[in-house]
C-alpha cells in the first residue's frame, strides 16, 4: 500500500556532464530554480550515484569519458533509469561525426527517457525525469519495461531522429511559454 | 507493562513520525522562503520508503553494522528520553549513536566520505560538552541526573538556564546539519563534499540514516522542550521556536569552516553556557 | 592457627618472590624453546597465586621483626645502585636524588626512636586485592604475549638490543615487586618496591639500546628517582612527626607534610603534568614493557597511592588541589593526544589523562566519586593493555607505528583490529567500564565545578583522538574472504583472552561495581562527612540500568550479521571517486587523474596542530600544572 508512493514520488537525480556545450547544464539548474522548482515532485538533485535513481546525462559520449560514464552508472543501486537531456545525449547531435565522439550515450547505458532539443527545455527535461520515475516503479513491480530506441538512419548526420512513442515532445522554443508551463506539470504527477 | 515502558516503547515508535513531519514541513517551509512551492508535507516518508525499495549496494560488508548500529541507538536514546532516564548516559548514547555513523562512514575507501567524517567528529567534540554543561545545569536546578526530576519540577528550566538554551540552539543547528554548520553532510538538495558522511551509504542504509535523522529531529526538538517541560503547551511553543530559528538562520547564513565552527563553540557558546552555570553556583 | 598463618605467608612469597625466581629461571636458560617454557610456567603460576588470594580473601598478615630492617638494607642497596647508576651513566640529578636518599636512611637510622619501629606488615584488603588481580591476570597475559613479541622483535632489533633473558628477568620479576608494593603496609617496604619498579622501568625503556631509547631511560629514571627522593622526605617527615611509618597508621592519623610529599611522588610515579615526560620517552620500549609497566601497572602505583590515601586527605584543602590537577592533567592530555600522529603516543597521553582522571576522582572524596576511581583503575588496565598490545601486534606486521599507515590493517589483520576496534570501543563508548567510570566522575563532580568543567572539556576531546583513529583502523575495501593473519600463537591467544576479559568485563560493569568496588568506596571513605545530595547522586548511580543497552547492541549485532551474510557480490560497488576509479585490485583509492596518471587520493587525519600543538600546549600546561603542585604545597600550612 505504502510502496506505490516510494520510487515515484522520489526521483533523486544525479547529472552527469559527458561532452555537453553546457547549454543543457544551464536550462536543468533552471529546472531547480524558483520558476520551475523540481522539488514539486521530490526530485532531489543529489551529486553523488550512490543515492540517485535517475540518471541525467547531457552531451555526447567520447572516448574519454565513455568509462566515466559507464562507471556512473554502475555505482547506481537498483532500480535505476537514465534520461538523456538533448540531442547530444540522445544521438551525438551536431558533434556526432568528430573524430573522437562515439555518439548518444546509449552506446554505453541504456536510456529510457529521451528528452530532444538543443537545449533541451526545462520543462521536458522535469517531464522527463517524472516519466522515468513512472518506469522505476514498474521495474520495481517487475513489469517489463519498454526501452525507446533511436535508429539513426545512415551515417549522415541527422539533425532531428524520429521521435519515439516515450519521447517528449519538444516544446516549442517560444519565450512565451515557460511562464505557463510549470502550472500545468504542477498537476500532471 | 510499566507506564513508563509504555510511554517509552510509545516514543520509540511516534518519535520517527514526528520527526519525519518536522523534516518535511522543515523543506516545505524554506522552499516557501526561497520562494519555490516545495515538496509536499510527507516527502521525508516517501524518500525513506523509496530507499528502502531500492537495492542494498555497499562499499564493503562491514558498513551494514554501521548503519544499524546508528539507528538503534538514537531510538534507544528516544527512548531514554521519554521515560526520563539519566540524562548524562542519554548524551553518552547520543554520542556513540554519531559515532557509529562516522566510523561507518571512515570504514569505507573513499576521501569524500573520510572528510565529512572527520569534520562530523569536530562537530561532534564542538557540541558534545555544551550538552553536558546543559545536563550539569539539569541537575543544578533539580539535584538529580535523571530526566525524571526535569519532567517533574515545578519551575521550568529556562528561567534557571536562559544562557544554556541560547548554546542548546547551536548544537540543534549543528546537529540538523543547517547553515552555517552543515560541514559534514548536508541536507536536502545541498551540496558539500559531494555528500560526506553519508555518501557511501546507498538504498535501505541510506534509508536507515534518513530515518535515525527523522527519530534526531524529534529528538532535538523534545529536549528543547524540556526547558519548559511544566507545560506541554509552553515546550510545544519553545520547540516550536527553536524550529523556527534554526530554519530561518538556515537560510540566512553561508556555510562556515570547521575550524571556524570549532573555535565559536568552545569560545562564544561554551562561554555562554558556562556563564549560565556559574550562576547556578553562586546563586 | 599457626598452619593457616603460615600457608598465608607461603601464599603472599608465591606472590611476590615466585615471579622473581621464575625470572631468575627465565634469565638463566640457555635456549630460546626452554625460556618460552619457563615464561608459560611463570604465567600459570602467577595467574593461580592472583587467584588464590582472591579465593582467600582479605587477611593481614604480621611481618617479622628481622623484616624492617631486611627492608633498610635493601633499600640501601637500591639508592646504592642508583648512585651508581647516576654517576657511571652521568646522570647527576640521579645521583644527587640517591645521595639525599642515601642521607635521609642515614639520618633516620641514627635519628629514629627504636622503641618505635614495628614489624612491617602485609595487609591483604579489598583495594590492595584489586590491583594484584589486575597484576596478576592483565600482567600474565601480556606475559604470554611478550613470548612471541619477543621472538619476534630479536629478529629485527638493533644490534645494541639487549638478550631476551634479561628481558624477561626484569619483566617476571616486575610483577613480583608490583605486588609487594601493593600489599606492603609499611612504608619502608612499599619504598623498596617502588625503587625497585623504576629500576626496571629504566632497564625495560632502554632494552633496545639505542641513543633515543637510552635517553628515554635515562629520563625516566632521573624523574623517578627524583620522585623516590620525594617518597623518602615524606617517610622520614612521617617518623619525625611520630609515625610508626606504617600506611594505614599514616591514614587514620593524617600529616599534611608527609601526605604532600607521598602525594608528589606519587604524581611522578603517574606521570601526571607536569611530569608526564618520563610516560612519553618511555614508548620506545619493546610493547609488552608499554603495555604492562607503562599502562596497566606501573604508572598504576602512583594512582593507587593517591587512592590508598584518600581517606587521609579527605576533607581537607588538599583534596580540592588534588582534584583540581588530577583533572586539569586528564583535560590536557586529552587535547595533547589530538594532535599525535604516533599510536603509541596517543595510547601514552590517554594513559595519563586517565590516571589524571583517577586522581581527580581521589580528589574528590565522595564515595561515588571514588567508586568511579576504582571502575576506570580496573577498566583503564584491562583496555589499555589490550589496545597496547595490539599496535605492538600491527607494528609488527605493517613495520609502522603512524595512525595514518594504519589505513586497510583490517583486510591484513582481521583478528588483531577486531580486537583493536573492540578496545577503542571500549574505551569510549556505552555500556563498557571506561565510560561507566567518566559516567559517574562527571556525576560525582556536580559539586566542584572547576574540576567539572575540566572534566567535561577532556572527556569530549577523548572523543576526536579514539574517533578519527578507530575509523582508520576499520577502514576496509571490499574482500570475499578474510584469512586470519599468521601471528606467533602466544601472541594471538593473548590478544583473544584480553579481548574476551574486555567483553566480559563490560558486560559486567554495573554487577562489579555494585558487588565490590561501591562498598570498598563506602568502607574507605566512611569517615567523611556526605552531603544528602552526593548521597542521592550514589543512589541514582545504583539504579542504572545496562541492560536496554545490551539489548540494543545485540539486536544490531544480529541485524547486522544477517545482512552482512545476506549481501550478494553484485551488490558491492567502488567506492564514488568521480566516475575515475581504477578498478585493480583493491587500491580503491586509486582514481585516473590527467593525462589518466593513476593517482592514489591521500586523506590524513585531522589532528589541529595549531591548536594542540604538542610544544606550545606542552609549555603553559606545565607551567599550570606546575602551579597547581606548588599550591598543593601551599595547602599544607592550610591544613
Amino acid at each position: 500500500m505504502l510502496r506505490q508512493f516510494g520510487l515515484k514520488k522520489s526521483p533523486w537525480v544525479v547529472h552527469f556532464n559527458c561532452n555537453s556545450c553546457n547549454g543543457c547544464d544551464i536550462e536543468l539548474l533552471a529546472c531547480l530554480s524558483p520558476l520551475y522548482d523540481l522539488e514539486r515532485f521530490g526530485i532531489i538533485h543529489v551529486g553523488n550515484p550512490k543515492h540517485a535513481d535517475v540518471l541525467l546525462v547531457t552531451g555526447s559520449v567520447n572516448h574519454r569519458n565513455a568509462r566515466v560514464l559507464k562507471n556512473v552508472y554502475d555505482q547506481m543501486p537498483e532500480p535505476k533509469a537514465v534520461v538523456a537531456v538533448g540531442v547530444c545525449a540522445s544521438t551525438g547531435g551536431i558533434f556526432r561525426e568528430c573524430y573522437n565522439v562515439l555518439g548518444g550515450i546509449e552506446e554505453v547505458v541504456p536510456v529510457d527517457v529521451f528528452v530532444p532539443g538543443c537545449p533541451a527545455r526545462p520543462e521536458a527535461v522535469i517531464d522527463g525525469i517524472v516519466k522515468a520515475a513512472e518506469k522505476l516503479d514498474l521495474r520495481r513491480r517487475g513489469q517489463p519495461v519498454s526501452r525507446p530506441s533511436l535508429v539513426p538512419e545512415t551515417h549522415e548526420p541527422s539533425p532531428k531522429p524520429a521521435a519515439p512513442p516515450e519521447t517528449v515532445p519538444a516544446t516549442p522554443a517560444s519565450p512565451a511559454a515557460p511562464v505557463a508551463a510549470p502550472a500545468e506539470l504542477a498537476k500532471t504527477p | 507493562m510499566s507506564t513508563r515502558m509504555t510511554l517509552g516503547l510509545a516514543a520509540v515508535v511516534l518519535a520517527p513520525i514526528v520527526g519525519g513531519l518536522i523534516r518535511g514541513l522543515d523543506r516545505v517551509l524554506t522552499a516557501r522562503l526561497q520562494g519555490r512551492q516545495g515538496p509536499p508535507l510527507l516527502q521525508p516518508f516517501f524518500d525513506i520508503i523509496k530507499l528502502f525499495q531500492k537495492e542494498p549496494v555497499v562499499v564493503n560488508r562491514t558498513q551494514v553494522f554501521y548503519a544499524y548500529l546508528h539507528l538503534a541507538l538514537i531510538a534507544l536514546a528516544t527512548f531514554m528520553l521519554a521515560t526520563g532516564g539519566d540524562a548524562l548516559m542519554l548524551l553518552f548514547i547520543l554520542a556513540f549513536s554519531t559515532l557509529a555513523l562516522v566510523i561507518g562512514a571512515m570504514s569505507v575507501r573513499s576521501p569524500f566520505s573520510r572528510i565529512g567524517a572527520q569534520r562530523e567528529i569536530v562537530m561532534m567534540v564542538a557540541y558534545e560538552p555544551i550538552l553536558i554543561l546543559m545536563v550539569i545545569g539539569f541537575y543544578l536546578a533539580n539535584g538529580s541526573f535523571r530526566l525524571q526530576s526535569v519532567y517533574e519540577a515545578s519551575r521550568p528550566m529556562l528561567l534557571s538556564l536562559p544562557l544554556v538554551f541560547i548554546a542548546y540552539l547551536s548544537v540543534v543547528m549543528i546537529k540538523f546539519q543547517k547553515s552555517p554548520f552543515d560541514l559534514a553532510t548536508s541536507h536536502h538538495a545541498h551540496q558539500e563534499i559531494v555528500k560526506g558522511v553519508t555518501l557511501e551509504f546507498a538504498g535501505p542504509y541510506l534509508g536507515m540514516i534518513e530515518l535515525a535523522h527523522c527519530y534526531e529531529a524529534a529528538f532535538f526538538l523534545g529536549l528543547a522542550g524540556l526547558f519548559w517541560a511544566t507545560n506541554a503547551w509552553m515546550a510545544a511553543l519553545l520547540a516550536a521556536g527553536v524550529f523556527a530559528v534554526t530554519l530561518l538562520l538556515d537560510n540566512l547564513c553561508a556555510r562556515l569552516t570547521t575550524h571556524w565552527m570549532f573555535r565559536f563553540m568552545w569560545t562564544v557558546v561554551f562561554g555562554l553556557a558556562l556563564t549560565n552555570i556559574i550562576w547556578l553556583y553562586w546563586r | 592457627m599457626s598452619s593457616i598463618v603460615s600457608s598465608e605467608a607461603i601464599l603472599l612469597l608465591l606472590l611476590i618472590a615466585g615471579p622473581m625466581i621464575f625470572g631468575a629461571a627465565a634469565w638463566g636458560v640457555r635456549t630460546e624453546s626452554a625460556r618460552r617454557g619457563v615464561v608459560l610456567a611463570a604465567v600459570g603460576c602467577v595467574v593461580a597465586s592472583g587467584l588464590a588470594l582472591a579465593l582467600r580473601g582479605p587477611f593481614v598478615l604480621a611481618g617479622a621483626r628481622w623484616l624492617e630492617p631486611l627492608g633498610g638494607i635493601l633499600e640501601a642497596a637500591l639508592v646504592g645502585v642508583f648512585f651508581a647508576l647516576g654517576v657511571c651513566r652521568r646522570m647527576w640529578l640521579v645521583a644527587a636524588a640517591a645521595g639525599v636518599q642515601a642521607g635521609l636512611l642515614v639520618w633516620e637510622h641514627f635519628g629514629a626512636d627504636p622503641a618505635s619501629s614495628v614489624a612491617p606488615p602485609f595487609i591483604v584488603d579489598p583495594l590492595s586485592l584489586l590491583l594484584v588481580l589486575i597484576i596478576t591476570l592483565v600482567g600474565s597475559v601480556i606475559l604470554l604475549h611478550g613470548i612471541g613479541y619477543m621472538g619476534r622483535h630479536a629478529e629485527h632489533a638493533p644490534p645494541t638490543a639487549a638478550q631476551n633473558g634479561r628481558f624477561f628477568l626484569v619483566l617476571i620479576g616486575f610483577l613480583g615487586l608490583m605486588n609487594g608494593l601493593v600489599l606492603a603496609d609499611s612504608l619502608r617496604w612499599f619504598a623498596v618496591f617502588w625503587e625497585g619498579t623504576t629500576l626496571c622501568s629504566y632497564f625495560l625503556i632502554g632494552h633496545d639500546g639505542t641513543e633515543e631509547a637510552k635517553a628515554s631511560a635515562r629520563r625516566a629514571l632521573t624523574l623517578n628517582a627524583l620522585g623516590g627522593a620525594m617518597l623518602s622526605l615524606g617517610m622520614v617527615w612521617d617518623h619525625r612527626q611520630g609515625g610508626t611509618g606504617l600506611i594505614s597508621n599514616l591514614i587514620a592519623n593524617p600529616a599534611s607534610t608527609p601526605l604532600v610529599f607521598l602525594l608528589t611522588a606519587a604524581f611522578v610515579k603517574s606521570a601526571q603534568m607536569p611530569f608526564q615526560s618520563w610516560l612519553l620517552g618511555a614508548m620506545v620500549a619493546p610493547t609488552p614493557v608499554s603495555a604492562l609497566l607503562h599502562s596497566s601497572t606501573m604508572v598504576k602505583a602512583g594512582s593507587y597511592l593517591v587512592l590508598r590515601l584518600a581517606p587521609a586527605f579527605a576533607s581537607t584543602p588538599l583534596a580540592l588541589v588534588i582534584a583540581l590537577a588530577g583533572a586539569f592533567t586528564f583535560a590536557a592530555t586529552s587535547a595533547m593526544a589530538i594532535s599525535q600522529s604516533n599510536a603509541k603516543k596517543v595510547l601514552a597521553y590517554s594513559t595519563i589523562a586517565n590516571l589524571g582522571l583517577i586522581v581527580a576522582c581521589s580528589g574528590i572524596n565522595t564515595p561515588l566519586a571514588y567508586a568511579a576511581a576504582l571502575v576506570v583503575l580496573v577498566y583503564h588496565a584491562i583496555s589499555k593493555a589490550l589496545l597496547f598490545l595490539c599496535v605492538g601486534t600491527i607494528e609488527q606486521q605493517i613495520g609502522s607505528r603512524h595512525i595514518d599507515a594504519m589505513g586497510g590493517i583490517f583486510f591484513k589483520l582481521p583478528l588483531t583490529t577486531t580486537i583493536a576496534a573492540l578496545g577503542m570501543i571500549s574505551m569510549m563508548a556505552p555500556p563498557f567500564g571506561m565510560l561507566v567510570g567518566k559516567w559517574m566522575a562527571i556525576v560525582s563532580a556536580g559539586q566542584t565545578p572547576l574540576v567539572l568543567v575540566l572534566l567535561v572539556i577532556g572527556s569530549a576531546l577523548t572523543i576526536f583522538f579514539w574517533g578519527k583513529w578507530l575509523g582508520r583502523i576499520v577502514t576496509t575495501a571490499y574482500h570475499e574472504k578474510y584469512h586470519l593473519e599468521k601471528i606467533p600463537r602466544t601472541m594471538s591467544a593473548a590478544l583473544v583472552v584480553l579481548g574476551a576479559m574486555v567483553l566480559v568485563a563490560g558486560a559486567g560493569v554495573m554487577t562489579v561495581y555494585r558487588a565490590w568496588l561501591r562498598p570498598l568506596a563506602i568502607s574507605t571513605l566512611s569517615h567523611v562527612y556526605l552531603q544528602p545530595d552526593s548521597l542521592g547522586l550514589l543512589q541514582s548511580v545504583d539504579s542504572f540500568m545496562g541492560w536496554p543497552i545490551m539489548v540494543t547492541l545485540l539486536v544490531v549485532v544480529l541485524a547486522g550479521l544477517a545482512s552482512f551474510f545476506g549481501l550478494r557480490r553484485t551488490q558491492v560497488r567502488l567506492p564514488y571517486l568521480c566516475g575515475e576509479n581504477v578498478v585493480v585490485g583493491t587500491r580503491t583509492f586509486e582514481f585516473r587523474s590527467v593525462m589518466d596518471q593513476r593517482t592514489t587520493a591521500q586523506v590524513t587525519s585531522y589532528y589541529f596542530t595549531h591548536l594542540f600543538g604538542e610544544e606550545t600546549m606542552t609549555r603553559w600546561a606545565n607551567l599550570v600544572a606546575l602551579l597547581i603542585l606548588l599550591s598543593l604545597f601551599a595547602r599544607v600550612s592550610l591544613a
